[in-house]
């Protein structure tokens, strides 16, 4: 299987290559023929995922999993260019302030090559400007929030940051997907609801949502829209007073052990057998609650990560990282595995696309400057980073069913969804809530 | 749906009037504010939690439903640790010694909790599953909540007639209305002051043991609970196990509607009714 997956990648990057030394030119060509000193000594990528509290189990570990894998992969198969990853993992915990800490410590003291990291938006927004202020590699490989690389009018100036990448999609792709697929399937909807934690990444996710919806089906009412805060324990009054307005749909970004409370205390109360929810972070949810899980449930999937998608008779790496992961740690992964996955082939890509043009162990910069316009295959599908240093990627949704076979619902592969980048990716420049306003519906 | 609303607001009163009495009971007889009390209720959380998971799957659910208790047992030696070694010492030091102490218990608890049972997030839902629904004016409602207020009212009634009716009640309350003159009249602070605050732990972590199948335990958990119980004493008074009881009362159902009612402000609106009542009358509802 492995010799397949090393097939399927060497014929990937040999057509990055390729186009890469296309666009060097004469003048790439003779840099590349200075070539530069190799380093012997490891890599240093810092992996930063939540380790400890509410978003260890459901986001961090497994990302945090696939990191370890992956640089064990990796550096069986001779490292980057020939060095091997020194991978040194780190807690996301403790807040902002920890997390800026952590990071100046890294890139001033630590001189770490690159940081992949983070899962809190707001995290990602405090530490990002960090990359140009101290001159150090931070790929983001998780947070959410649309503002994250958008400027504050349209159209705004990119890259926001010279050394910051998110390398992923914002959360727009899975509210966008959310109302494509409330208007195709569930057309009948005239009244929305929202529960939401009560922060930027619930704010912004339900502003995406709503505006899409407007759009789309200008004839839908939100009779109501809910904040508990993070950490919640206790969502019997959500429930209820939900109940209470009778929405059709609900929209929820809740994530880790709130979605899963809330579920749980939905499903004790008859919540699911009136309304429907629509999960802009469902995925891993089924497999955490497991068979009881409510069928009908509009989920999505942060892109087109999913264990059984794309097909593994038809994409091969899916098949080999399904396989890998359940080997290692019995478990299939989930959305955050695939972007761990996305962030780590991101920086070999890149650090591999820049060596070739300039030949040697490429600086920050230069690994940077090759990041723009990468075109990766990922075990999801493909992966290009804008020049706006974010990631942009398909989408897939669909409802969860109970399928034989698996001990929790899977999404019903006759409505499977996926909807392509340029349908949920606003275009390089324009904020997202004004393209969603531009549309002619 | 307001049956619901008013039930849901039973539900959330039970919870914290468990932890809030325990609060209570040590600030009345030992005069100690103590910030690490959400941390013993995670104790209990975690505890049940590890134990529901261990026995696993094939153990009747009987005994699931007896290994809750050991919620408040882990929380009791904690609380008779803590009481020993850190709370003793500072009987006679000011309040902010008390203060600093206990808020750096709540610290390291955080860290005792992340190495017994690692950072993950531990599910242990059984107890809550098993019972299912019952109907209530035509609504499905989980009968492990009308479980959690019944058993609350049972463990409240039975500390009301312990403090009201035995020898040992009547001595904390004692110590509760005058410290010095109970220790003139020869009683044993030190013994009394030990049991208070191990009852007070207990019931903090019998609390988390109750709520732990609703939810998950995580570091961090006892965080929440810590601040209601705070709104719940300042409401009801500093002390006061009747105003425990109307705190939590108010609290509960105030949260409850307000969500219905007011869903943009739901946390804003019970820091709003404590500042009314201290405002009002700032000793709480039933303070000296």
């Amino acid at each position: 299987m492995k010799k397949s997956r090393r097939n399927f990648l060497k014929i990937a990057g040999g057509a990055a290559l390729g186009a890469g030394l296309s666009v060097l030119g004469k003048k790439g060509a003779q840099a590349a023929a200075k070539k530069k000193a190799m380093p012997k000594e490891p890599v240093r990528i810092a992996a930063i995922s939540f380790l400890t509290g509410a978003a260890a189990a459901p986001f961090g570990i497994p990302g945090n999993n696939t990191y370890k894998m992956l640089a064990d992969v990796i550096n069986k198969e001779g490292g980057i260019l020939g060095r091997k990853i020194d991978l040194l993992d780190y807690d996301e915990a403790g807040g902002v302030d920890a997390q800026v800490k952590l990071c100046r410590k890294l890139i001033l003291d630590e001189k770490v090559d690159v940081i992949l990291g983070y899962i809190s938006s707001a995290d990602c927004k405090a530490v990002l400007p960090l990359s140009d202020e101290l001159g150090g590699l931070i790929m983001a490989y998780d947070c959410g929030t649309h503002v994250l690389m958008e400027g504050d009018t349209s159209p705004f100036k990119v890259p926001k940051y010279t050394l910051g990448f998110r390398t992923k999609a914002h959360l727009g792709i899975d509210n966008i997907g959310l109302a494509f697929m409330v208007k195709k399937y569930l057309p009948d909807t005239k009244t929305i609801a929202g529960i939401n934690p009560d922060y930027a990444w619930g704010r912004d996710s339900w502003l995406i949502f709503e505006t899409a919806m407007k759009k789309l089906m200008p004839q839908v009412k939100v009779v109501g829209t809910w904040w508990p805060p993070l950490g919640n324990t206790d969502y019997t009054a959500h429930i209820s007073a939900l109940m209470g307005v009778k929405p059709d749909v609900v929209h929820s970004a809740l994530w880790g052990g709130d979605a899963v409370t809330f579920t749980k205390q939905a499903m004790g109360m008859g919540f699911f057998e009136k309304i429907k929810m629509a999960y802009s972070r469902g995925e891993p949810y089924p497999q955490e609650i497991g068979k009881d899980y409510p069928e009908e449930q509009l989920i999505c999937c942060a892109g087109t990560h999913y264990f059984l998608y794309p097909p593994h008779d038809r994409w091969p790496l899916n098949k080999w990282f399904v396989e890998e992961y359940h080997k290692r740690y019995g478990k299939y992964p989930t959305y955050p595995c695939y972007h761990a996955y996305q962030a780590m082939y991101a920086y070999k890509s890149a650090a591999e696309k820049a060596a070739a043009l300039v030949g040697g162990w490429p600086t920050i910069d230069e690994i940077a400057k090759a990041a723009v316009g990468l075109s990766i295959q990922t075990p999801s599908g493909h992966l290009m980073i804008r020049e706006d240093h974010n990631g942009v990627e398909d989408v897939l949704l669909g409802f969860s069913k109970r399928i034989t076979g698996y001990p929790f619902p899977i999404l019903d592969p006759n409505r499977l969804e996926v909807f392509p980048a340029h349908m949920v990716n606003a275009p390089v420049g324009i904020r997202t809530v004004d393209w969603i306003n531009s549309w002619k519906v | 749906m307001w049956p619901i609303y008013i039930l849901n607001g039973f539900y959330f009163s039970a919870l914290i009037f468990l932890i809030s009495l325990g609060l209570n009971i040590i600030l009345g007889v030992m005069g100690i504010l103590n910030l690490a009390h959400g941390s013993l209720y995670a104790i209990g959380a975690f505890m049940a939690a590890w134990a529901i998971i261990a026995l696993g799957k094939g153990t009747p659910i009987s005994l699931i439903y007896a290994s809750l208790i050991s919620g408040a047992i882990l929380a009791a030696l904690f609380g008779l640790f803590m009481e020993y070694f850190l709370i003793r010492p500072m009987y006679k030091r000011a309040l902010e010694y008390q203060l600093l102490i206990t808020f750096g218990t709540l610290l390291l608890l955080e860290d005792v909790i992340k190495m017994i049972w690692g950072g993950e997030a531990y599910y242990a839902s059984r107890p809550f599953d098993v019972l299912g629904k019952v109907h209530i004016l035509g609504n499905p409602y989980p009968a492990y909540f009308l479980l959690v207020m019944i058993v609350t009212l049972l463990i409240g009634l039975l500390v009301w007639v312990f403090m009201a009716k035995t020898k040992v009640g009547i001595m904390l309350r004692a110590i509760s209305l005058d410290r010095e003159m109970a220790t003139a009249l020869g009683l044993n602070i030190h013994k009394l002051s030990t049991f208070a605050f191990v009852l007070g732990a207990a019931l903090a972590g019998l609390a988390g043991a109750l709520i732990v199948p609703t939810t998950a335990a995580l570091l961090g958990f006892g965080m929440e609970p810590l601040i209601l119980a705070f709104i719940v004493v300042v409401v009801g008074g500093l002390g006061s196990l009747k105003g425990a009881l109307v705190g939590s009362l108010i609290v509960g159902q105030t949260r409850s509607i307000g969500i219905v009612v007011f869903p943009e402000i739901e946390l804003a609106l019970l820091f709003l009714i404590a500042a009314v009542i201290l405002v009002a009358k700032p000793e709480g509802l039933f303070g000296r």
